[in-house]
């Protein structure tokens, strides 16, 4: 098995029905294209950070990925197997290599649970561990791993006795504890106060050098990415517009998107305060998508012959890839 | 029967809590008292019934009747025998009756609920039709017509009733059951790989439980009225006589025409007390399982106590003045009170932007709700005041506050913008309302001019002015509420966390949205935030708060620049710079102190690198390190 096909993502879409125009209407339903087409590949403890702002269907992604979702069309395959569609026991299986951080640790952890029954649960329901010392080795080492030491202090605790940080990395504790090949982190630090996101994001990059997990890391801040990832697709409505290696994206963006995103982070120095390309307007909603390049309408340098034809991708170098007309030219 | 439910379900630390918030409970306390007092009595009968019930062989007329005297304390009935013996042998099978059908009654409920909740799609239109089918059945009728056509016996009746009863139950847990559904941490559990039985068994039944509590104590109560007027028909078991069968033997054997009231009235109050007593536990329960219930939020908060030292009386020029502000958050349980702000002193001139950073808990959002007076119940100004214009705030009442200064001086706009605006009424009605609600005076035929005026000002066009809050996006909500707070041309506008749970370019248009403001309207603005990077984009003063406590008040550029205290610098190393990605952050180990138990010496020292013995005995005092620069931290000290 080569490296480079350890999860491969090939034109991946999730259209969700949006309801017809009118109840008696004849008019053929509309969708809203949540996933419209996206490829990537990721290899063996690579970390992949997905960027862009809610509605670029970053979300429907990760959960097309965990197979929460059924897609529309397009494959995915781990290991070389196709893994889109699955019967219940394979994908209960197939859940072991692929676990997922969800957004909002105050929501995610269940109120009624102790910290232990939360990490031990994934060891019930896969029927792991011959006894009860050895679930409790692993559930020891799991949190332990996930920064939560001495685990013994946490065990009996409720989540609601913990803080934001702390919760997020029970959460990660609990997908840890399944020792998953691939972790799914979908925006994992935006709920948390800045001092303990540095915490969350380091301790995923441990994670991948203790563990040799590949981690793939959705959030709306490319200023969040730098250091941990090794490389960045931005997604603009349900595509992938540019991808490339961290330094690739940061420092040569070649999107105009791109762009405008990197030049809105924060710089925590008021010295260097720079001309920010500030987008106006939202995403547009992803029923009626624009014509040619999807991001025209907001584009600052768009040209005319933008609206009418679709940008294929252009490799900008070996791992740098753009899509947009003006790199064509 | 159901406490003993709770605390199955639940480990003993919870039980003791849920008994000490049901002792503050007065309400469920007293129908806990009636309830489990009847139950006594129904346990214990053949004990305390004074008088054979069966043993009524040779009734002599004399026995008929009779009025209550100290060998019958109820007196006799018809047939002569005790009505006291009879009531207490009555509660036995009321009870019975009432416990057994409402668990049948709540098991179907139950499942039907959560089956129709958790499945969703075509399982729950089947069920639920079913159910509405039921409801609209007359059940007393058909119950009649049941239990007539069958024996009247008790398990006749038990089931008769149960399967009648379920239907509120199977609603209200269906609901519930959608809602708990929904939750992040079902969806983790499938993340997790558990397929539905795990999911309902060990995530929705124990949020659904404590409704399915309260629900079957009141269905213990609809079936003991159901029972009481079956048997009150005519249509209760002859063997096992209870309150209704006393009542329909009384009422069908001339109890009223002979003036034996004691022989309707004795069961009548059994009936009575016991589903009295239900109701008035299970609202308590309900309290107690449902604490949000309970909690007042913004009430008019507990008076401000007089300023001690330190504060001069008279204010300075500057628009607002803060000075060695000290809130507490008392609890009545006496526990040492939450000390959340203490001595913070701040200016704000006109047209200046002040950054107010700190994480969650230190203490911003309790000062901001201060410098308007509307701190939660518990909270409490206990030193400094507070000037705006000269006047001194803390100083008014609640009516000059409310005339003066709220929403015309200073206003607020709050974080998460969803849940403050009112989702049925559109975002103009609401602004034109935030207008009319302040300012009395203002003519009314402007009134949708001002609304057009203030929207565009946020850059909302007029078009969409008759549209909900649903239909905005995030960032156009969080514009609204900014109309909102502009709405009586106040002169200061507090931001808390307002583009935290925006993208980062929303984010920006919304900075950028603030400063513009501030430039065309000279506005003051104070900027609350955790995020140190968006505070050096556009503010001119930062205020850095640690644990309730200033670590360091500076201008901008010497917070970045040359920050003195080690919190400041810490933050600033977490943060994540673009212009050196390959660094690793840093992160400040441990947490933030609890409000209620600080430590001893420095607030930070903890958390703090550089700490040494003193900081973790001494409390250090705000140094003086320019005309614009505070630290508190014994580092930077100056030698006097």
């Amino acid at each position: 098995m080569s490296k480079e096909h350890f999860l491969e993502v090939q034109g991946l879409k999730k259209y969700f029905e949006a309801g017809r125009p009118g109840l008696f209407s004849r008019a053929a339903p509309r969708y809203v294209h949540a996933v419209d087409g996206v490829s990537f590949t990721l290899r063996h403890s690579e970390v992949i950070a997905l960027v862009g702002e809610s509605g670029c269907g970053k979300t429907t992604l990760s959960l097309l990925l965990m197979g929460l979702e059924d897609s529309t069309e397009g494959t995915i395959s781990f290991e070389g197997r196709d893994i889109t569609h699955l019967s219940d026991k394979d994908r209960k299986a197939m859940r072991r290599k692929i676990q997922m951080v969800f957004q909002d640790p105050y929501e995610s952890l269940n109120p009624t649970q102790t910290i232990e029954e939360i990490v031990n649960e994934p060891l019930v329901v896969h029927r792991i561990g011959a006894d009860k010392k050895e679930r409790d080795e692993r559930v020891k080492k799991a949190m332990e791993d996930a920064g939560l030491k001495p685990a013994e202090i946490y065990l009996d605790r409720y989540p609601h006795e913990l803080s934001g940080g702390q919760r997020q990395r029970v959460v990660i504790a609990a997908a840890l504890v399944l020792e998953p090949e691939i972790l799914l982190a979908d925006e994992p630090v935006s709920m948390l106060d800045v001092s303990i996101r540095a915490e969350i994001i380091n301790l995923l990059a441990e994670l991948r050098i203790t563990r040799q997990i590949a981690v793939i890391f959705i959030t709306h801040d490319l200023g969040s990415v730098g250091f941990f990832a090794d490389r960045v697709a931005v997604m603009y409505l349900g595509r992938i517009v540019e991808i490339g290696t961290m330094l690739d994206v940061l420092e040569k963006p070649q999107h105009p998107y791109t762009k405008a995103l990197i030049s809105v982070i924060p710089v925590p120095n008021p010295r260097l305060r720079r001309e920010r390309i500030i987008l106006q307007g939202e995403t547009p909603n992803p029923i009626d998508l624009p014509s040619g390049c999807r991001f025209h309408p907001r584009c600052p340098v768009a040209m005319a012959f933008c609206k009418d034809s679709d940008p294929p991708f252009v490799a900008v170098s070996k791992t740098h890839q753009a899509a947009c007309l003006l790199l064509v030219k | 029967m159901a406490v003993q439910i709770t605390t199955k379900v639940n480990p003993p630390n919870r039980f003791e809590k849920f008994w000490v918030t049901m002792r503050g409970n007065p309400i469920g306390l007293t129908g806990l008292v009636m309830l489990v007092s009847i139950i006594l009595i129904a346990i214990f009968a053949p004990v305390i019934a004074p008088h054979q019930y069966y043993t009524s062989g040779d009734v002599s007329s004399s026995d008929i009747y009779n009025a209550p005297s100290s060998t019958h304390i109820f007196g006799t009935d018809d047939a002569g025998k005790d009505v006291f013996s009879e009531f207490v042998t009555g509660a036995r099978v009321s009870l019975i009756v009432g416990f057994f059908a409402a668990f049948i009654s709540v098991a179907i409920g139950g499942l039907t609920g959560i089956v129709a909740g958790f499945f969703g799609g075509r399982v729950e239109n089947v069920l639920m039709r079913l159910t509405d089918i039921m409801l609209v059945i007359p059940d007393l009728p058909l119950m009649v017509v049941i239990i007539a056509l069958t024996k009247p016996s008790l398990l006749n009746i038990i089931f008769v009733i149960g399967i009648f009863g379920w239907t509120t139950t199977a609603r209200i847990v269906r609901s519930q059951t959608l809602a708990v559904k929904s939750r992040k941490f079902v969806l983790r559990a499938r993340a997790i790989g558990a397929g539905n039985f795990h999911i309902i068994r060990h995530h929705i039944l124990p949020l659904v439980l404590p409704i399915l509590v309260v629900q079957a104590v009141l269905t213990v109560s609809y079936a003991i009225l159901e029972e009481s007027t079956l048997s009150f028909l005519g249509l209760g078991d002859p063997t096992a006589p209870s309150w209704g069968q006393m009542l329909n033997f009384a009422f069908s054997r001339g109890a009223m025409s002979t003036g034996a009231w004691w022989a309707l009235v004795v069961p009548g109050l059994g009936i009575v007390w016991v589903v009295l007593g239900l109701t008035l536990f299970g609202q308590g329960l309900e309290k107690v399982l449902n604490p949000r219930l309970a909690t007042h939020h913004l009430m008019p908060g507990r008076p401000v106590l007089a300023a001690k030292s330190g504060t001069s009386v008279q204010a300075k020029k500057a628009l607002l003045e803060v000075q060695n502000l000290s809130i507490h958050y008392v609890n009545d349980e006496g526990k040492p009170p939450a000390r959340a702000v203490e001595n913070v002193s701040f200016t704000l001139e006109r047209g200046e932007l002040i950054g107010l950073v700190g994480e969650s808990g230190c203490g911003k959002t309790t000062m901001m709700l201060a410098l308007l007076r509307l701190l939660p119940a518990a909270g409490q100004i206990v030193d400094g005041r507070v000037f705006f214009n000269g006047k001194e705030l803390t100083a008014l009442s609640e009516e000059e506050m409310n005339d003066k200064v709220r929403w015309s001086g200073i206003s607020i706009v709050f974080q998460g913008a969803m849940n403050a605006l009112n989702p049925v009424r559109t975002v103009g009605e609401q602004i034109a309302e935030a207008i009319i609600k302040h300012i009395e005076e203002f003519p009314r035929d402007q009134v949708q001019t001002r609304v057009v005026e203030l929207l565009d000002l946020v850059g909302i066009t007029a078009d969409q002015k008759d549209n909900y809050p649903h239909q905005y996006s995030g960032g156009m909500r969080q514009r609204a509420m900014i109309a909102m707070a502009l709405a009586c041309n106040p002169q200061v506008i507090i931001a808390d966390e307002p583009t935290t749970a925006l993208d980062v370019m929303i984010q920006a248009q919304i900075l950028e949205l603030l400063d513009s403001l501030r430039k065309k309207l000279g506005l003051a603005i104070i900027f609350v935030t955790h995020d140190l990077g968006v505070v050096a984009e556009i503010c001119d003063r930062v205020l850095v708060m640690y644990g309730g406590v200033t670590a360091e008040y500076a201008d901008v550029d010497t917070i970045y620049n040359q920050p003195s205290h080690p919190y400041t610098q810490e933050l600033i190393k977490a943060f994540p710079d673009l212009t050196k990605p390959k660094k690793k952050l840093s992160s400040i180990p441990g947490y933030p102190p609890q409000l209620d138990d600080l430590p001893a010496g420095c607030r930070f020292a903890p958390r703090c690198p550089s700490a040494f013995a003193r900081c973790h005995i001494e409390q250090p005092t705000l140094h003086k390190l320019g005309d614009t620069h505070l630290a508190s931290c014994h580092l930077v000290e100056v030698p006097k």
